[in-house]
């Protein structure tokens, strides 16, 4: 398909409106001319021939019925990529590249003099990473695993492509630092569209319980997600859809950076039909993919949080924004609080203020409050709390 | 919030820990910004890119060519009406005709903003058009479509007349810069509609797409209410789905018109879509006009009506039948001057009255004896909008005295007029029931052992338990001295409940009168009416009656609320009933009707239907039984049930110190709110406080209080005459069970003619009169086991005491271990399962016990599939061993010469242990161990326990005491007795379907041929699988060499059995590998090759063996699908005449906004499309429960006329011991005679008929393809269906 058929009238005609008017729509020179119109712009350069045959790679993995997967299939947005990555002092440790597929990126970040370890769970790529592997001799690793079944919840015997990150880690030879040390460990790939929003969380559990990726550190997610969920980890109070739990979570657990945003466009999937498989969203904007980089605060786990009560916190940030137009004076004395008045001019929050306006710094001193007055141990609030994390930690 | 924000900036970074995100890249991502910069710089662009445009707009309209020609099709069926209705033409003639409306200013520059706007339009949308070109017409389309909306709605009191015209007009005008022609001809209805348009046209802009026209929007347009708003989503909504496109002023209008005429079906989806919202809101007004009716209030209903009767937007939610509401309210207090006012009122909007309006003035008339002049002119002019006088006394429902009143005043006009003749009875014709309905062999109908004396008294009982709404009962806890503790806890509840309900009195006075103070039509709430309905008093009652029965585990916020406000509504259908005295009326029919079914009258040839039929005809009470429907819509009961809630919540609370006195004393609320998360969902809930829960627990209450209805009933229930009258005497019970919101079942039955619905009312009547009684040893046996500790292994539960108790943990919460978290957990669940199963079981021994020296019913209705159920919900027939344990039939008949055979047989049949003998193998072990059966009824808890380790321990305990007994009497085939005797049918599915398919080895597999021995289909299918293995293990298939020696009945059973209910080949594949873990030498890692090569050999042999049954399935779910995908619903009609249509559809969720949390409540709505993978998979079980549900009905309506007592559990049939043969007879019969007619050829005629009946000249392809499908009917094998009639173990 890939330059194969010439694109039908319409559809070009359209491209070339989208050629001219790209440059307005974003500020950065995207890398748009990915997938099938590589040959149309091709750019002179020996990387491309490289990519194409990668790219035919992707192209035999095409059937129809599968999860969507996205690649990154085009050599200047891979370029773009390693210098997003590599942006940012310090020393620069290992690099965990999930769902490489063909292993465009993945050429040019060892190229770029970065340790690679690659983990793909389609057996079809596999032998072709192995291959680049072998002849690299020890800078890249190739592990068959798949990032979205890291340490699955069910019991059982695990059964690959599923991983136990306590292995992982250990093939990979990091080993477990302690909260406030450096980042020992980074990892980039672009997350699956289906169920993001569980996978975020899922992510965000573990950073607040220490567990999974996160027991090993403050593990640095580079990660391609959608604008949606973007626009939600990054909202401000007040703001009408975007700020939720999530939010606050995710803004309280990490540092927030948005390293580079592309068009869908840019992105190669594995559909049969070749189409980008854009999720809907009711809430523009929806165009692009966001490179997000989210690194675990060294304080988070100063003052009165801690791992072992975080689980309590995270209840009761999704408890106070169920309903974000509703009063934080109402929400406590539904939990049958009877002095919320007080704690809220201790914490010099005022009355009236509404959920949606509080800031997630807000929350995390409401809640350590609430932790010293020992009003989570008193109430009932505990025992809905640890009936509950066992429901929400999908 | 401004001072948070301050607070958060002097705070610096801490407060916001928001990316460092580029000012540019914020900027860039915007589309929203991006569109306005290329709003403002478009000039210069525009003209290139109109180009663009305008080449895509050619191209686009080649290819949507035949969208567009639906889209038109809209016209053609108004534009019949038109025609069809010159009478309604006639009626008003001013109004009908083009009025101007007045409107906003700036009209002369209005067209040409129109065109300026839409060239911005373009502009706009060319933005779009890069990424998603295909969108782009649709999107634009949103502007002309808003605008034909708008136009509609500004002349509802034309719309018959207009719309054609209207429609018509929007698309030229639409692309008005291309053709200006058009554009002045559009001018003048531009100006006519320019309000409305103008309020539609800035909703359009809130959502973005019409952007920069400040000219076009006059000022007024702010001022937006909701209708519209419903309007513009609902249009865009349209657009999307079917792209028409306002490129089409290349053909002729004229053209397209008369095209469109061709095409109606598509576009009526698209209708009942938009109107859906509008529905809801019909509904609630009508109710709420109900409402205003009962409670006497005309002024209040009239104030309603004209607030939305004034509002030229809500005007058109009014229909008819909202007036004639109105009408009655005044008609009751004789004020014809505000009737008259009414009339023309309809008549200012283009209303034609109805029937019933006339009634209403009628009544009036009567009521007032108003002179003969004013009821000659009403007379005349019912007569010339088409009516006759009888139809009044035929169609129109009456309360009260109103048939009397309106009758009077007739004959103050014709003094000699008489009421119509009631109809003659019909007969059903089905060739099934000739020989049950001819009259020639008419046996009398079974007496029961009552005297009239005596079930009158029992009815006056029932009828008592049920006007007062809820009974108390003790529970058979209440055995147990109460301990001081809990007396303690009694009294301080019984404090608390008194100061509760005062609070909640309190509340709710302050509530309402604040509601009452609203005056217009926007800040009016609707629920007013609903919290005037009932004394106060009454509404205290019912919230603290939930208080009471609230688990400590909570319960969701939506169900309370659904249980709330169906109590309140419960309680106004039993005053309504009251008030109208319909009640006085049922009661004197009743009182005749029993003489039927006592002892000691006269032997009557009629069916108890017919029999209540004569009986209201000759009272002449007719109609006048049935209360018009008053049912409210499902958003007023979310509604009304969050509110009252709310009140609850707030109102009732619990000083903090009760337990504990240390602390200070404030009062918190006893309940709380709280949100659960399943999945993603998030749920509301509803939990008491502990602090109540514990002194609920303390208190230990023994007295529970139910609904009427949850009881059985002391009398024979009223017979079902039709979809709306049956089972209680006045509770309200539906003939169909459906859920909220599903009203299309009801819609089917009240369509079906009367006569098709009597064999199915017949049966039901007949399952509902018989009568039932305890047997009272076993259930004083399970009741010691309940009082005591329970016995888990026996199915009684155990109280909580006996819950597993956690482990002590140390110290603080947040420092136990994640192990011991988890215990405490598992600990907490347990619990809760262990109570609601002891629940369930209280309640169902303590209704048992209530009634234990009675003799009770329990009145039948059915599913959509006509299964058929007992009403009360608890304690029935159809529930678990221990229930059917202690039900005993009243009627007592001999054994008779083979009944304690039966006996024997039944109680091997109980144990599960012979199944694969015959039957005279199974008497002779009977009588082998016929010292175990006699200990146990001896000695049931001190003896050796033999019934214990039986499939269903106590029903074969109840066996064994009755055979004890038999044995033991002098002569066992005169002894009576009570105990009904069950044939099962051998994996009844299958049995249809073999004999749908005349399947020969399916038939023999499933016992549908005569055989020595019963056959058991899994073990046969297990056998062929083993077939196909082997030889798969010979060619050296891996899989199946390892599964050599694993295949047995056990592994296949599940999936062989659900095979028939439509199981796939993943659900099979996982009922297979959960067979397979069970066996612990089964090698691990090939789990899921083995089970995945299982399945695909189950499936295969039963291909194999049942060939044609895998046809007749895979034809019934490829039909569903093609009619599905064609935007309907898969209905059919059963043999017995039963309509039944599957009502799934698309769930569309609708926000609730009330004051405590928003509901989204998800209900299935007719107006959205169906879902086809439901109504695809659910269609062959379904088809097959309406086959084996006619079994069941024809059974039971034979065993009638042999005077047979017959109850059923869907596929087993229960009589006495005596008549098991008969009526082994009979389901045999039955079954041939049902399998005689041709069901599958019968079933694709109908659907033909009704999906593809080529009512236009084109035929679709997707018509085409469902037509061949439907008329390709799959061919059956040669199995002779009349061998059934010997099989032994058909039903056995």
């Amino acid at each position: 398909m890939l330059a194969g058929r010439a694109p039908p009238g319409a559809a070009g005609c359209g491209r070339l409106l989208a050629a001219a008017l790209r440059p307005l729509l974003c500020g950065l020179s995207p890398c748009w001319a990915a997938g099938r119109q590589c040959r149309g712009l091709r750019v002179a350069e020996a990387a491309a021939a490289a990519a194409e045959e990668k790219a035919q790679v992707v192209k035999r993995r095409k059937r129809s019925g599968v999860p969507v997967r996205r690649y990154i299939a085009c050599p200047r947005l891979a370029r773009t990529v390693q210098q997003c990555l590599q942006r940012g002092a310090g020393p620069q440790p290992l690099l965990l590249e999930f769902a490489p597929g063909p292993g465009i990126l993945t050429q040019t970040l060892l190229n770029a003099g970065i340790r690679v370890v690659a983990l793909e769970s389609d057996l079809a790529y596999l032998p072709n990473l192995q291959s680049l592997e072998n002849s690299l001799d020890g800078k890249l690793k190739v592990i068959y695993g798949d990032f979205c079944r890291l340490d699955p919840l069910v019991s059982g015997t695990l059964k690959p492509p599923a991983v136990c990150s306590d292995k992982l880690f250990e093939t990979i030879g990091v080993a477990a630092v302690p909260w406030r040390a450096d980042v020992p460990l980074r990892i980039f790939g672009i997350m699956p569209q289906t169920l993001e929003r569980n996978r975020l969380w899922r992510l965000l559990f573990g950073l607040y319980e220490c567990n999974s990726i996160y027991k090993y550190g403050r593990v640095e997610l580079n990660l391609f997600i959608s604008e949606r969920e973007y626009m939600v980890l990054k909202a401000k109070p007040g703001e009408m859809w975007a700020y939720q739990p999530l939010t606050v979570l995710a803004q309280i657990g990490c540092e927030i950076e948005l390293l580079h945003m592309e068009p869908w466009s840019s992105f190669t999937t594995n559909l049969l039909s070749g189409s980008l498989a854009v999720p809907k969203s009711k809430w523009l904007p929806n165009d692009h993919l966001c490179l997000v980089r989210l690194t675990p605060q060294k304080n988070l786990f100063t003052g009165g949080l801690q791992p072992t009560n975080a689980t309590t916190f995270i209840f009761m940030v999704k408890q106070c924004l169920a309903k974000p137009t509703s009063r934080l004076s109402d929400r406590l004395n539904s939990w049958s609080l009877d002095n919320g008045g007080e704690l809220l001019k201790a914490l010099e929050i005022p009355e009236n203020a509404v959920m949606r306006d509080l800031y997630p710094e807000d929350y995390r001193r409401l809640f350590e409050t609430l932790q010293n007055s020992s009003m989570f141990t008193e109430t009932w609030f505990y025992d809905e709390v640890s009936e509950s994390v066992r429901t929400i930690n999908f | 919030m401004a001072l948070l924000r301050l607070r958060a900036a002097l705070r610096g970074p801490g407060g916001l820990r928001g990316p460092g995100v580029p000012w540019s890249v914020l900027r860039s991502y915007s589309s929203a910004s991006t569109k306005e910069k290329a709003n403002r710089d478009s000039t210069c662009e525009r003209t290139e890119l109109l180009k663009v445009l305008k080449a895509r707009a050619k191209q686009l309209q080649s290819s949507n060519a035949p969208e567009v020609t639906v889209n038109k099709g809209e016209l053609s069926p108004l534009g019949n009406e038109k025609h069809q209705n010159p009478l309604q033409q006639a009626m008003a003639p001013g109004p009908t005709q083009e009025q101007p409306v007045p409107r906003a200013g700036g009209c002369p520059a209005r067209p040409h903003s129109w065109v300026e706007t839409l060239h911005k339009e373009t502009c706009v949308q060319q933005l779009k058009l890069e990424r998603k070109l295909s969108m782009a017409a649709s999107q634009l389309d949103l502007g002309s479509q808003a605008k034909a909306e708008a136009k509609a709605e500004a002349k509802p009191k034309a719309k018959a007349e207009a719309k054609p015209k209207v429609k018509a007009e929007a698309k030229p005008k639409a692309k008005a810069e291309a053709k200006p022609k058009a554009k002045a001809e559009a001018k003048p209805k531009v100006k006519a509609e320019a309000k409305p348009k103008a309020k539609l046209k800035a909703k359009a802009e809130a959502k973005g797409e019409a952007k920069g026209k400040p000219k076009a929007k006059p000022t007024k347009s702010l001022k937006t209410s909701k209708a519209p708003k419903v309007k513009a989503a609902t249009a865009w909504s349209q657009s999307s789905t079917i792209p028409h496109s306002l490129y089409t002023h290349s053909k002729p209008r004229v053209v397209a018109v008369k095209e469109g005429m061709k095409l109606e079906s598509p576009q009526r989806v698209l209708k009942d879509k938009e109107s859906s919202q509008d529905k809801v809101l019909q509904e609630t007004i009508l109710s709420s006009l109900e409402c205003f009716l009962f409670l006497q209030q005309p002024e209040q209903a009239e104030r309603i009506l004209t607030l939305y009767h004034r509002s030229p937007v809500k005007q058109k939610l009014l229909d008819v039948s909202a007036y004639n509401i109105v009408m009655r309210c005044w008609a009751r207090k004789g004020c014809l001057q505000h009737i008259d006012q009414l009339f023309s009122m309809l008549e200012s909007v283009g209303l034609r009255p109805s029937l019933d309006s006339y009634a209403a003035a009628l009544q009036c008339m009567g009521r007032n004896q108003s002179p003969s002049e004013a009821i000659q002119r009403y007379l005349e002019q019912l007569k010339s909008d088409g009516f006759h006088v009888e139809e009044l006394f035929e169609k129109c429902l009456f309360e009260e005295d109103e048939k009397e009143k309106v009758l009077s005043a007739i004959r103050t006009v014709l003094p000699n007029y008489q009421l119509p003749p009631p109809p003659k009875p019909q007969t059903c014709k089905s060739s099934l029931l000739q020989d049950f309905y001819s009259k020639e062999k008419v046996v009398s109908y079974p007496k029961l052992d009552f005297s009239v004396e005596e079930l009158q008294e029992r009815f006056q009982q029932q009828l008592q338990m049920e006007l007062n709404n809820t009974i108390t009962i003790e529970s058979v806890e209440a055995a147990k001295p109460p301990t001081p503790q809990a007396v303690k806890a009694r009294e301080l509840l019984g404090t608390l409940r008194s100061q509760w309900h005062d609070a909640i009195l309190q509340a709710l006075q302050k509530s309402k009168q604040s509601m009452a103070k609203a005056r217009t039509l926007s800040n009016y709430n609707n629920l007013y009416p609903y919290m005037c309905l009932l004394p106060d008093e009454e509404y205290a009652g019912i919230m603290l009656q939930v208080l009471n029965t609230l688990s400590p585990q909570g319960e969701s916020l939506a169900v309370l609320a659904r249980e709330l406000s169906s109590k309140v509504y419960s309680r106004y259908i039993t005053h309504r009933k009251l008030r109208s005295r319909q009640l006085e009326k049922l009661k004197g029919v009743y009182e005749d009707y029993i003489h039927l079914l006592a002892k000691d009258s006269q032997p009557d040839q009629y069916l108890p239907r017919e029999y209540w039929e004569k009986l209201v005809a000759e009272a002449g009470v007719g109609s006048s039984l049935n209360l018009k429907d008053c049912s409210w819509p499902y958003v007023v009961f979310m509604r009304l049930g969050m509110h009252m809630l709310e009140l609850l919540v707030k109102a009732v609370t619990v000083p903090r110190n009760l337990l504990n006195p240390r602390l200070e004393s404030k009062s918190i609320p006893v309940l709380y709110h709280i949100y659960s998360y399943q999945n993603t969902w998030q749920v509301g809930l509803i939990k008491p406080h502990p602090i109540f829960s514990q002194i609920v627990t303390d208190a230990a209450e023994t007295m529970l209080t139910f609904h009427s209805s949850a009881m059985p009933m002391l009398c024979p229930p009223v017979p079902w005459t039709s979809p709306h009258f049956g089972a209680f005497v006045v509770n309200d019970t539906k003939l169909m069970r459906f859920v909220d919101g599903d009203i299309q079942h009801q819609l089917l039955l009240d369509q079906c003619p009367p006569v098709n619905l009597h064999p199915v009312l017949d049966a039901l009547n007949q399952l509902g009169n018989c009568a039932w009684k305890i047997n009272q040893p076993v259930l004083d046996i399970i009741i010691s086991i309940f009082n005591d500790k329970g016995n888990e292994q026996l199915d009684i539960p155990p109280p909580l005491s006996e819950a597993p108790r956690p482990p002590s943990a140390p110290g603080h919460s947040s420092t136990w271990s994640k192990a011991l978290k988890r215990e405490l957990l598992l600990c907490k669940k347990k619990a809760a399962e262990m109570h609601s199963l002891r629940m369930d079981a209280l309640y169902k021994l303590s209704i048992a016990n209530y009634v234990r020296d009675k003799v009770f019913w329990f009145p039948h209705n059915m599913d959509f599939r006509g299964r058929t159920y007992p009403c009360p919900p608890y304690f029935n027939h159809l529930g678990n061993d221990v229930t059917r344990a202690i039900l005993l039939f009243a009627e007592g008949r001999p054994l008779g010469p083979r009944g304690l055979n039966w006996l024997k047989i039944h109680l091997i049949n109980l144990t599960g242990l012979k199944k694969k003998n015959a039957l005279q193998e199974r008497l002779e072990y009977a009588n082998e161990i016929m010292e175990e059966i006699l200990d146990s009824a001896d000695h049931p808890l001190t003896g050796r326990k033999w019934w214990m380790n039986t499939d269903e321990p106590w029903q074969a305990l109840a066996c064994c005491m009755e055979i004890a007994k038999a044995s033991r009497s002098p002569d066992p085939a005169a002894y009576i007795s009570h105990f009904p005797v069950h044939q099962d049918g051998s994996c009844n599915g299958l049995q249809h379907y073999a004999a749908l398919g005349r399947d020969l080895i399916g038939a023999i597999s499933v016992n549908l041929m005569p055989c020595s021995v019963p056959q058991d289909v899994y073990s046969a299918v297990a056998q062929q699988v083993e077939e196909f293995r082997k030889k798969d293990a010979e060619r050296g298939v891996k899989i199946a060499q390892v599964l050599q020696g694993f295949i047995s009945r056990k592994v296949v059973k599940q999936t062989v059995m659900t095979v028939v209910y439509g199981v796939t080949r993943y659900g099979g594949r996982l009922q297979i590998e959960k067979r397979l873990k069970e066996i612990d030498e089964f090698p691990e890692e090939y789990l899921w090759e083995a089970s995945h090569y299982l399945v695909r050999q189950v499936f295969n042999s039963i291909k194999e063996m049942f060939s044609a049954t895998r046809d007749i399935q895979t034809w019934l779910t490829e039909s569903a699908k093609l009619i599905s995908q064609s935007g309907r619903t898969v209905e059919w009609v059963t043999p017995l005449g039963l309509p039944i249509v599957q009502p799934y559809y698309r769930l569309k969720s609708t926000v609730l906004n009330c004051g405590m949390q928003n509901l989204s409540v998800r209900t299935p709505n007719s107006s959205q499309k169906p879902d086809t993978v439901k109504q695809k998979n659910a269609f062959p079980p379904n088809f097959i429960h309406s086959l084996d549900s006619t079994h069941m009905m024809l059974t039971a309506l034979h065993c009638l006329r042999q005077g047979l007592t017959f109850v059923s559990v869907h596929d087993c049939y229960w009589t006495h011991a005596l008549t098991v043969d008969i009526m082994n007879q009979i389901c045999r019969q039955q079954f041939v005679a049902l399998h005689s007619e041709k069901i599958l050829q019968d079933l694709s005629e109908f659907m033909l008929e009704k999906y593809c009946s080529p009512n236009t000249e084109t035929i679709a392809t997707w018509q085409k393809k469902l037509m061949e499908q439907l008329s390709n009917v799959p061919r059956t094998g040669e199995f002779n269906l009349k061998q059934v009639m010997d099989s032994t173990y058909f039903f056995s």
